[in-house]
């Protein structure tokens, strides 16, 4: 199974049970940034609402394999299930439940639509400035190497930085968007 | 020829260079184009994975070399998501 097979398989699924989602990730990254190879399809699902995440799982199954247990991320406790296709695969699928965490929810209400024939996927991603803010807010080394990246590929100039800041002040990040922006060479 | 790490002056410059040409590199492409690229080069990554497990293996079985692969790739999950993910949410 492709990559670009397995996406389209959880964004079907997404669509059949009704239920707003988000591509994020690597993927979301290299529509802004300098491609790279990711080993996971991650997507937030909107589970807010009468549909809950166990309706997708269960439509997914058995092609996808979730493991029973739900995981939390630390920094901001958002759920996480963890799928891995049952045929031969390198990929997993990550399902984030959308939360009430504040920047979360304006990210998945920023989104984008992204429609691309050639590979036949159609799917909503975040800004580029969101996936900064993410990025910063995670910190870990390779977060900030992707949110320098989206910076520099996309160039402060023509991204909403007011946007970023505010975010990056409420995050106290700050110091991070600095070290980001600092470590671009002139380009 | 000198060696850059010598002197980091000169190693930042190199890192500079290189890292110049791949943003230059990116920009010259269209964000669909990029978005492209990124699930080509992924696909690729997955073949090339596999032909190397086949190949430290001593096997022409696929099947045997996956579970290979995917043995290696959730140790490697786990190592990435040390600390950052738990099983339980700790109380409010």
């Amino acid at each position: 199974m492709t990559v670009e097979e397995l996406a389209m398989k959880v964004i079907s699924a997404c669509e059949a049970e009704k239920l707003d989602h988000m591509l994020t990730g690597a993927f979301a990254f290299n529509f802004y940034a300098i491609p790279r190879s990711t080993k996971d399809v991650d997507i937030v699902v909107d589970v807010t609402g009468a549909v809950k995440i166990s309706a997708l799982i269960n439509r997914l199954e058995p092609e996808i394999e979730f493991r029973g247990q739900v995981q939390f991320d630390t920094l901001t406790w958002g759920k996480r299930h963890i799928g891995r296709p049952a045929q031969n695969s390198t990929l997993e699928v990550e399902l984030f439940e959308l939360f009430d965490d504040p920047f979360v929810q304006a990210q998945f209400k920023r989104k984008r639509r992204l429609v691309l024939p050639q590979i036949g996927m159609e799917t909503w991603i975040p800004t580029p400035e969101d996936i900064v803010v993410q990025k910063l807010r995670w910190g870990r080394s390779k977060d900030l190497d992707d949110a320098r990246d989206v910076l520099a590929t996309e160039d402060p100039e023509t991204l909403d930085m007011p946007y970023i800041q505010n975010w990056c002040a409420i995050h106290k990040t700050t110091d991070r968007l600095e070290a980001a922006l600092a470590s671009i060479p002139p380009l | 020829m000198p060696n850059p790490h010598d002197h980091p002056t000169a190693l930042k410059d190199l890192q500079d260079s290189i890292y110049r040409e791949k943003v230059l590199r990116a920009r010259a492409m269209t964000r669909e184009e990029r978005f492209i690229a990124g699930v080509e080069l992924t696909n690729e990554v997955s073949r090339r994975i596999l032909q190397g497990a086949m190949a430290r293996l001593g096997t022409d079985d696929e099947s045997v070399a996956w579970v290979d692969v995917r043995r290696r790739a959730g140790r490697l999950r786990k190592t990435h998501d040390y600390g950052y993910y738990s099983l339980e949410k700790p109380a409010q």
